[in-house]
């Protein structure tokens, strides 16, 4: 989880670093009761980086600008994310600003301190003056040093950078944070420091354990990350599960549905090999049961699942081939047929009266795919023009998809019904062929 | 624009080499705990691994002592399992991803030295302190995010399903389960079959990675050629290492499936870390062709589909006879 700059300083406060005098608020009228005296930062509390260049940072002079200056802020999203929390600090003059940071390198195993000399906005001379030591050890002081002399720090400010570093440090270890970062660290004529600006986040997975949860009050966007974040690892009870993978792929004509994040991998990369990008993906994921009488649940519940996949599927306009790797039971692998050729069936009375069903029966061969998508069209026009409007159902007048289910250990499958819409293998290599080929010839 | 990094000191030792861990040597174990229990994963694999011969002695779940799942003992603490049970050869940990590194400690501290994390996404510092931590007393990671580990009608550990695997004389490594099967119905349909499957798992930082797996298989007498599955290039780096400096006499395959596919991408150095941080338009170098290239180099074989792993480990077992 990624902490607001407030939130970052109030962590950075609990260790002693430095920061200014502030307030935090939620309405801009709150504004009058700032006892720091003007002039004042005004700062929008986003995640987003780059919002001074965006507007959501003001500096102001009085108690009126002040409260036009934050009710402007307010109402400013960045992109999109409207702040909860403006923060209003006293102004701090600089005569050089540092840049500090920890994070976990993973190739390494071990934290490393980065620090440039060439702090502030300008990222490119930041980090091209970019400075690292890894610790790889247990933390002492000198690896602070080494840093702060490699940044070209001398005098005073190598000790007094070092105090700053090793309690960025014990932050980054005791509250199981991935990065942590102070840009600008301000340094005045005094050669006094103070930390301006702070980044941290924190581990996702540690979160549980972390009592600072408790006191830092999260904005509606942080937890729902957060619980996006988190959700793929709790221990859900609930036995079938389906979600969106994060691919889509506007123009794709083919959806796939898979029952891991790595067969989806697999899935994509073959068709990706051969030129076709698929517009989506769908993870539907069964926990495994050996209770009987669970399993019978189970398959209503996967049943309903990939119907609901299906009916989204049905709102993207392009998807020609749905294609399913599932690695399950036998007993799952025959609800999904059962499931698919009923819905093709269902659509298909829907759509028209049963002699023209046989129209629609076309053989299931590449050449026949486009006779296949023009006489579906045809059929859609026909309902319109023969059933009254009452009856038609909207989502079922673009052309039906092609299915290719790619079901490993079918088991006895021979009293199920088949339909000319679905082809059935177990090979995966023979569906993606025969997924592409339809893809093609759509 | 380029970045200076000759400043950059690395660490005297990489963990990551496979010389430290190779003394931890996987020997099939009897006596099975799982901690966490009491979490649904866990029970399931319990009740499976039991009925297919695994001998599962007891569970751990703190405040459940005393009481049992599915007819397995369960205690509150791994000594008290000792105590009470006799030595214990390998403990599978299923507990929440923040609790991983007190149990897997505590497992090394009542003296077992084989341990399969299945929990993934472990806080990476905490993986860290476990890697040392196992270091220091010879203990066997497999993990975080591992499914385990199988000889084919011999010996069961985790939630693989058995059934998708033959006996053979193929020892597959893995970073995730379903790319298993993929590869191993090609093998089985090839009629070659399977010596050992490994799931190392997909984290960041993992207890025994590709390249310890594959040292180990490259002893083993019943493998006579080793299949490595990887998601992601950087996974296929340490093999690239391992066989740099020790060599090996069985035929590999690399197969990495998704390189393709639009993964979110995964930074793993300091720099790059921060650097996107800062800026997300900072373009990250490339450098998959180049590790891809630099393992056929090697002579390592790459496979671009399940269906040619077979095709390449017949070629080369017909060549070396």
């Amino acid at each position: 989880m990624e902490l607001l700059e407030y939130q970052a300083k109030e962590l950075f406060r609990m260790v002693g670093i430095p920061v200014l005098p502030s307030l935090t608020i939620q309405d801009a009228r709150k504004i009058k009761q700032l006892q720091i005296p003007y002039p004042v930062v005004l700062k929008s509390q986003v995640r987003s980086g780059g919002r001074g260049k965006a507007g959501g940072v003001r500096f102001v002079a009085n108690t009126i600008d002040a409260i036009a200056a934050a009710r402007s802020i307010f109402n400013l999203s960045i992109l999109g994310e409207y702040p909860e929390v403006v923060l209003a600090e006293a102004h701090y003059n600089t005569e050089r600003e540092l840049f500090l940071a920890i994070v976990l390198d993973y190739d390494l195993r071990c934290p490393v301190l980065l620090g440039s000399a060439w702090g502030g906005m300008n990222i490119d001379s930041l980090l091209a003056n970019l400075q690292q030591v890894a610790v790889t050890e247990e933390f002492s002081l000198f690896y602070a040093r080494r840093l702060a002399a490699a940044m070209g720090l001398s005098g005073s400010l190598i000790c007094s950078v070092s105090e700053i570093i090793a309690k960025m440090y014990r932050l980054f270890k005791e509250q199981d944070l991935d990065l942590i970062e102070i840009n600008p660290l301000g340094v005045n004529h005094q050669g006094e420091l103070m930390a301006l600006d702070g980044r941290i986040k924190i581990n996702d997975h540690a979160l549980a354990r972390q009592p600072i949860m408790e006191t830092l009050n999260f904005s509606a966007q942080q937890r729902a990350n957060s619980h996006h974040n988190t959700r793929q690892t709790s221990q859900d009870f609930s036995q079938v599960n389906w979600r969106w993978l994060d691919w889509h792929h506007p123009t794709g004509k083919l959806a796939m549905i898979c029952n891991s994040f790595d067969s989806a991998l697999l899935t994509w990369d073959l068709l990706e090999q051969n030129k076709v990008t698929p517009a989506c993906s769908a993870l539907i994921e069964n926990t495994l049961t050996t209770d009987l009488a669970m399993e019978i649940d189970n398959l209503q519940l996967y049943r309903e699942q990939i119907q609901n996949i299906l009916q989204e599927i049905a709102s993207f306009s392009g998807v020609k081939v749905i294609m399913l790797n599932i690695w399950d039971t036998a007993a799952v692998h025959r609800e999904i047929i059962q499931t698919i050729v009923d819905y093709c069936q269902a659509e298909v009375a829907v759509l028209s009266p049963p002699e023209q069903i046989l129209v629609n029966q076309v053989q299931v061969t590449t050449a026949d795919g486009i006779n296949h998508g023009n006489s579906a069209i045809a059929l859609g026009e026909s309902r319109e023009v023969e059933k009254p409007p009452a009856i038609s159902v909207p989502e079922f007048s673009v052309p039906r998809p092609y299915f290719v289910l790619r079901l490993v250990n079918q088991g006895d499958i021979d009293d199920l019904p088949s339909s000319p819409q679905v082809y059935l293998s177990s090979s995966l290599e023979e569906s993606v062929k025969q997924a592409i080929a339809m893809v093609k010839s759509s | 624009m380029f970045f200076d990094l000759s400043s950059f000191v690395p660490p005297p030792v990489n963990p990551s080499l496979p010389e430290s861990s190779l003394s931890m040597n996987w020997f099939p174990p009897n006596k099975v705990i799982i901690q966490g229990i009491n979490n649904y994963q866990a029970t399931v694999c319990a009740v499976q691994t039991k009925a297919y011969g695994t001998d599962i002695i007891a569970g751990v779940s703190p405040g459940h002592g005393g009481t049992t799942v599915e007819d397995i003992p369960v205690f509150d603490l791994v000594e008290q399992v000792q105590t009470a049970m006799g030595k214990v050869d390998i403990s599978l940990i299923f507990v929440d991803s923040f609790q991983v590194l007190d149990a897997a400690q505590e497992a090394i501290a009542a003296g077992i030295r084989q341990i399969i994390i299945f929990t993934p996404r472990v806080p990476p510092q905490d993986t860290i302190a476990l890697i040392k931590c196992a270091q220091e007393t010879n203990t066997l990671i497999l993990g975080p995010g591992s499914h385990g580990i199988v000889i084919p009608q011999q010996v069961w550990l985790g939630n693989l399903q058995p059934q998708f695997y033959q006996p053979g004389i193929v020892g597959l490594i893995s970073s995730s389960r379903h790319l298993g099967y993929e590869v191993a119905a090609e093998l089985n349909a090839a009629q070659i079959g399977q010596s050992m499957i490994v799931s190392v798992g997909n984290d960041r930082i993992l207890g025994s990675d590709l390249a310890h797996w594959l040292a180990t298989l490259n002893e083993d007498p019943n493998t006579k050629a080793i299949v490595a599955i990887g998601q992601r290039v950087n996974q296929i780096k340490s093999i690239i290492a391992y066989s740099k400096n020790h060599g090996y006499d069985k035929p590999i395959v690399v197969y990495l499936a998704g390189l393709k596919a639009p993964q979110a991408k995964v930074y793993r150095d300091a720099f790059t870390i921060i650097s996107n941080h800062l800026s997300a338009s900072i373009p990250v170098v490339n450098r998959d062709r180049q590790t891809v290239t630099e393992l056929r180099k090697i002579g390592i074989k790459t496979a671009k589909k399940p269906s040619e792993i077979p095709l390449i480990i017949q070629k080369a077992l017909a060549s070396s006879f």
